[in-house]
């Protein structure tokens, strides 16, 4: 015979199926969301380092003049040195739609797919392409408008075009790996192809490699090891007559996405730990109020010889049951929803999704959670309701509630101009105020999160506003070689809608560390000094300016990474092989750490470094009108490609200013989605918070309702009753709400921004997230206060009055 | 009015100035005022007074549902005034069946598991053994058969008998009964006063607070309650020494 006890825990449950659903609820929807939240935290993590590992990426990458299998063979001796393979690389354009051209960057890789670094998931198609076949990265199929089986044209840097057959599609873990900044996301269509195809494009020296991957024995991960190793490959490269252009290294298990994860991953957690909180809220609320319907019960036990503990207990077991039911519910939940969810995200990301799978350890969060922390959070109520008395519980009086009554509890009676059925309303309100409190809490936290959303969205568009500030120009024109500026200007002054051209020198250069060996890439831009296209936030120090010789501007990004290197200080670079000073000037803000190293000089100084003439390859444009859409953008590009051909100047790229902003705020867009997702998690616990608290509110008033019903109220004036109540909670909870977004905008924004960029954010807040919780929460509230306004209703007067 | 002691025996309660005051809003109301009681084994007392007279809160004390304000209270030879609230608990569950006039069953279990409870509680369960003993209880009571309804499912006079089935399920010297007649008929009160009294027949003491005066005349002994004392007190002494309880106060 089970105990009475555990009958009694069971009986409870079952007895009363409506309220214990509602706890149950109340605990599901929290180990839901962590369900969902630490599968996707660990499936992320997981897979993004392990898929990453896994195409084993080079640790480090050469791009050097040409060189032939015999010095790749010969590097493959060199010490640290575990694989080595030559690798081709070029530019070039593809024909998405018909006149329009985007860039390509091609791979060359070998035919019968020796390739050991690198490796490539085929995802579709054929894998590795034959002759005059090219195999497309997947993240930006779209692009390129083709489907397997169908022919793209191509268009090389020397103006030929030439049609390649798409055979296939790949995920290539490595895209954006060497790149500086959000790589990924910057990275134009990836397409591979084999050596002869190579050959066939007439491309210089087709059976030469121009890049160098290396992994290396040991750590991969121990950056100064790699560069250790990276710098004897140089050497023994350098001996061997090669010509070395760039060095870049690259832990095994660094994927380029890693900080946009690790963003992710913050918002996780902290969302997690909200959702734990607001649970745990709605646990209390509705524990004390089935502990205050159950006082009379805990009188009996106690007359029949109960103590203290034994009650405890009696309640404690109750909850475990709710919470055990709850955490069975959630589980399975969370699994399907945590890994449908992952799926577009790993695209986005572009992670090796191993697919759903078995995640012991969430299951054991859930259960663990779901056992403990509505335990904790109803422990307050029952340790309280445990204590009554047993004449108090008997009689249903409290001594401790008697005759008393507040300065709010006056000031609410003193309400006048109300109808009486509002006043109830308003009076009923504020009533329980523990619960009120409660319920408010959970519901504007929700809000909170869900408006913050928003704020965090805008703040990521001013990050893309802030980088567009040193990326001006409607139209971005990169030539196929240098050419003469004074000539370029002449050819576009004269084109309808040009307003204004800068040229730009761009170069890649090494740093060389104070003991000479040779650091980090540094990206240099160079404007003209005078460069109408850059509007600098800086830091410290100032911009180039007119008479500086060698001067050089850093972004903040040093500034983490080198912290003794201060304005005045001298930057050695290695450009073109050769080792040059800089004077530093000053800071500028641009991005963070997520932008890699990146100075700007004057087009001035690095011509003079460099020692080439009045050439440049890189033009920016500025259109005559103002703000021009991504339309016109793309009208005036097309001109200006038009009117290049038309001289016989070849081009290489022609990018919009609005494709530049629009490819770094992708990356955004997915993270602000995937956190509405999450803050709509949140709503739901809150909105699930009311609904509860407006069931136990009527629940609570039944007898009153009957009272109300036997002289006259009409179930319209129940209805309305109720529902007001239910809104007006919700209406409260929407200021608190929006007073609380302002902080919780800032840390979940710090957050993001700290992961991505390495400084706080510039927040910025919209109306939109304030407006649309104020409407969600009164639909919220009205749907939360419906069904209990509808069950009061069907009641009969004597079924209320006789209510226990 | 004080009650008389009989000097050869001890008796099974015994009050001593008992004062219980309620802090009913900004005036305490004082609800016992000194009262002195004995009571002696296999006695059935009936306690009577009017509304607010001190009666449920003289029998809250007794069973130790309450605590006094002054005073002590000593219950076959537990002092009650001494115990904390788990303590009285776990006494009252062992020592003192307690019926209610509301019977007080718990709604979600069957009458045979209202009736084992206190044993899951406070005493010794065995799973058979005391499931046994709750349907022989049952049966005393006339209810076997009804054994796995939900009170819900009986009538009133039959929740009483549950109820008082249940209090003897430790099998306590003691029975406390607070109008335990007072939301039934009379057929069933006669039924119920009968149960007590084959009780005091079997040696238990019976402590009944009642309203009606045909059952309070057929107890062995009276007890009447005004303004929270003791007024009148049928009970015979063998001796009488007004010195010893002199001496007790």
């Amino acid at each position: 015979m089970v105990r009475p006890r555990v009958r009694k825990i069971l009986a409870d449950l079952w007895g009363n199926r409506m309220r214990s659903l509602l706890v149950i609820a109340s605990i599901t929807v929290g180990l839901f969301a962590i369900g969902v939240i630490a599968t996707l935290h660990r499936v992320m993590t997981e897979d993004l380092r392990l898929g990453y590992a896994a195409a084993n990426p080079p640790n480090i990458r050469i791009v050097a003049a040409p060189f032939d299998q015999g010095l790749v063979d010969h590097l493959k001796k060199v010490e640290g040195v575990r694989q080595a393979e030559g690798l081709r690389g070029f530019d070039a354009r593809l024909e998405s739609r018909p006149g329009e051209w985007i860039g390509i960057e091609f791979k060359a890789v070998p035919q019968d797919e020796t390739r050991q670094i690198a490796q490539v998931r085929l995802v579709e198609g054929k894998w590795p392409p034959g002759d005059r076949e090219v195999v497309i990265e997947q993240y930006k199929i779209a692009d390129v408008n083709a489907q397997i089986g169908e022919w793209i044209t191509i268009e090389l840097p020397s103006g030929k075009r030439r049609p390649l057959k798409v055979v296939g599609v790949v995920s290539d873990q490595t895209v954006g790996a060497f790149a500086s900044g959000p790589g990924f996301f910057l990275a134009p269509v990836q397409g591979y192809v084999n050596q002869e195809t190579v050959e066939w494009l007439q491309q210089d020296l087709p059976y030469t490699y121009n890049m160098l991957y290396i992994t290396v024995d040991g750590d991969s991960n121990d950056e100064t090891r790699l560069w250790e190793v990276a710098n004897r490959v140089r050497d023994e490269m350098e001996h061997a007559g090669g010509t070395v252009i760039n060095i870049a290294v690259r832990g095994s298990y660094d994927h380029p996405n890693r900080r946009y994860l690790e963003a992710l991953a913050i918002v996780l957690v902290l969302l997690g730990f909200l959702i734990v909180f607001l649970s745990g809220f709605l646990i209390t609320n509705t524990m004390q109020a089935i502990i205050q319907q159950q006082i009379q019960q805990i009188g009996i036990l106690k007359t029949l010889g109960s103590r203290r503990y034994q009650i405890i207990l009696l309640y404690m077991g109750l909850i475990l049951v709710f919470g055990a039911i709850a955490a069975l519910t959630a589980a399975p939940l969370a699994y399907r929803v945590a890994f449908q969810r992952v799926v577009p995200l790993a695209k986005t990301i572009n992670m090796a999704y191993r697919g759903p799978r078995f995640l012991p350890h969430v299951i054991l969060l859930q259960v663990g959670m779901g056992l403990l922390v509505p335990q904790l959070a109803a422990l307050a109520p029952i340790l309280q309701g445990s204590r009554i008395s047993v004449r108090e519980a008997l009689s249903g009086v409290r001594e401790s509630q008697q005759g008393r009554r507040g300065w709010f509890d006056r000031m609410i009676l003193r309400l006048r101009g109300f109808s009486r059925p509002t006043l109830i309303s308003i009076r009923n309100t504020f009533r329980r105020k523990g619960r009120l409190l409660l319920t408010l809490t959970t519901l504007s936290l929700g809000g909170a999160i869900f408006i913050a959303t928003f704020n965090v969205q805008v703040s990521m568009d001013r990050y893309v506003d802030m980088v567009s500030r040193y990326f001006l120009a409607d139209v971005n024109l990169t030539l196929a070689r240098p050419e003469r500026v004074l000539e370029i200007n002449q050819v576009l002054s004269d084109l309808p809608g040009v307003a204004y051209v800068e040229a730009w020198g761009t170069a890649r250069s090494e740093m060389i560390l104070p003991d000479g060996a040779t650091g980090e890439n540094v990206q240099l831009l160079a404007p003209p000094v005078d460069s109408r296209l850059v509007d600098p936030v800086m830091i410290e120090g100032r911009w180039v300016k007119s008479g500086d010789q060698n001067a050089i501007v850093l972004n903040e990004r040093f500034m983490s990474d080198f912290p003794n290197l201060r304005v005045g200080d001298v930057l050695r670079l290695r450009l073109n092989g050769k080792e040059t000073d800089w004077i530093i000037v000053g800071y500028f803000q641009l991005a963070g750490r997520s932008s890699g190293l990146l100075a700007y000089t004057s087009r001035e100084s690095l011509l003079r470094v460099i020692n080439q003439p009045d050439k440049a390859m890189t033009y920016r444009i500025v259109a005559e009108g103002k703000d021009l859409s991504k339309e016109e953008q793309e009208a005036l590009g097309r001109a200006i490609e038009a009117r290049m051909a038309a001289r016989g100047i070849r081009v290489l790229d022609v990018t919009t200013g609005s494709y530049l902003s629009s490819s770094a705020a992708q990356g955004f867009a997915a993270l602000t989605g995937f956190l509405l997702f999450l803050a709509s998690l949140t709503a739901l616990v809150g909105s699930i918070g009311l609904t509860g608290a407006m069931s136990l509110n009527v629940m609570e008033r039944t007898r009153e309702i009957g009272i109300l019903r036997a002289i006259g109220a009409t179930n319209r004036i129940l209805l309305k009753l109720i529902l007001t109540e239910g809104m007006l909670i919700g209406f409260l909870s929407w200021i608190i709400a929006v007073l609380a977004a302002f902080p919780i905008s800032k840390l979940l924004s710090d957050s993001i921004s700290q992961a991505l960029f390495g400084n706080p954010s510039t927040l910025a807040y919209t109306p939109t997230g304030f407006l649309l919780w104020l409407g969600a929460v009164l639909i919220l509230s009205a749907l939360a206060s419906i069904l209990p306004a509808r069950n009061a209703a069907r009641l009969t007067i004597r079924e209320v009055l006789a209510y226990e | 009015m004080d009650s008389p002691a009989l000097p050869d025996r001890q008796p099974i309660i015994r009050a001593r100035q008992v004062v219980k005051v309620y802090p009913a809003g900004g005036r305490p109301v004082q609800a016992l005022k000194g009262v002195n009681l004995d009571v002696y084994a296999g006695e059935f007392v009936a306690i009577q007074g009017k509304s607010g007279a001190g009666k449920t809160t003289l029998v809250q004390i007794l069973t130790g549902v309450d605590r006094l304000t002054g005073g002590e209270v000593w219950v076959d030879g537990a002092a009650l005034h001494r115990f904390d609230e788990n303590q009285l608990a776990f006494w009252r569950g062992r020592n003192v069946g307690v019926i209610f006039q509301s019977f007080y069953l718990m709604p979600t279990l069957s009458i045979l598991d209202n009736v084992v409870l206190p044993i899951d509680l406070c005493g010794d369960y065995h799973p058979r053994r005391s499931r046994e003993l709750a349907l022989e209880l049952l049966r005393q009571v006339g209810l076997e058969e009804h054994a796995y309804k939900l009170p819900s499912q009986i009538s009133g006079g039959q929740q009483q008998r549950v109820a008082i089935a249940r209090a003897l399920a430790n099998d306590p010297p003691l029975i406390i009964a607070d109008e335990p007649t007072g939301r039934l008929d009379s057929v069933n009160a006669e039924n119920i006063f009968q149960i007590f009294q084959s009780l005091v027949n079997g040696g238990k003491t019976v402590l009944m607070v009642t309203h009606d005066e045909g059952l309070a005349s057929r107890a062995s002994r009276r007890l009447i309650l005004a303004d929270g004392e003791i007024v009148a007190d049928d009970f015979v002494p063998i001796s009488v020494s007004e010195a010893t309880n002199k001496t007790d106060d």
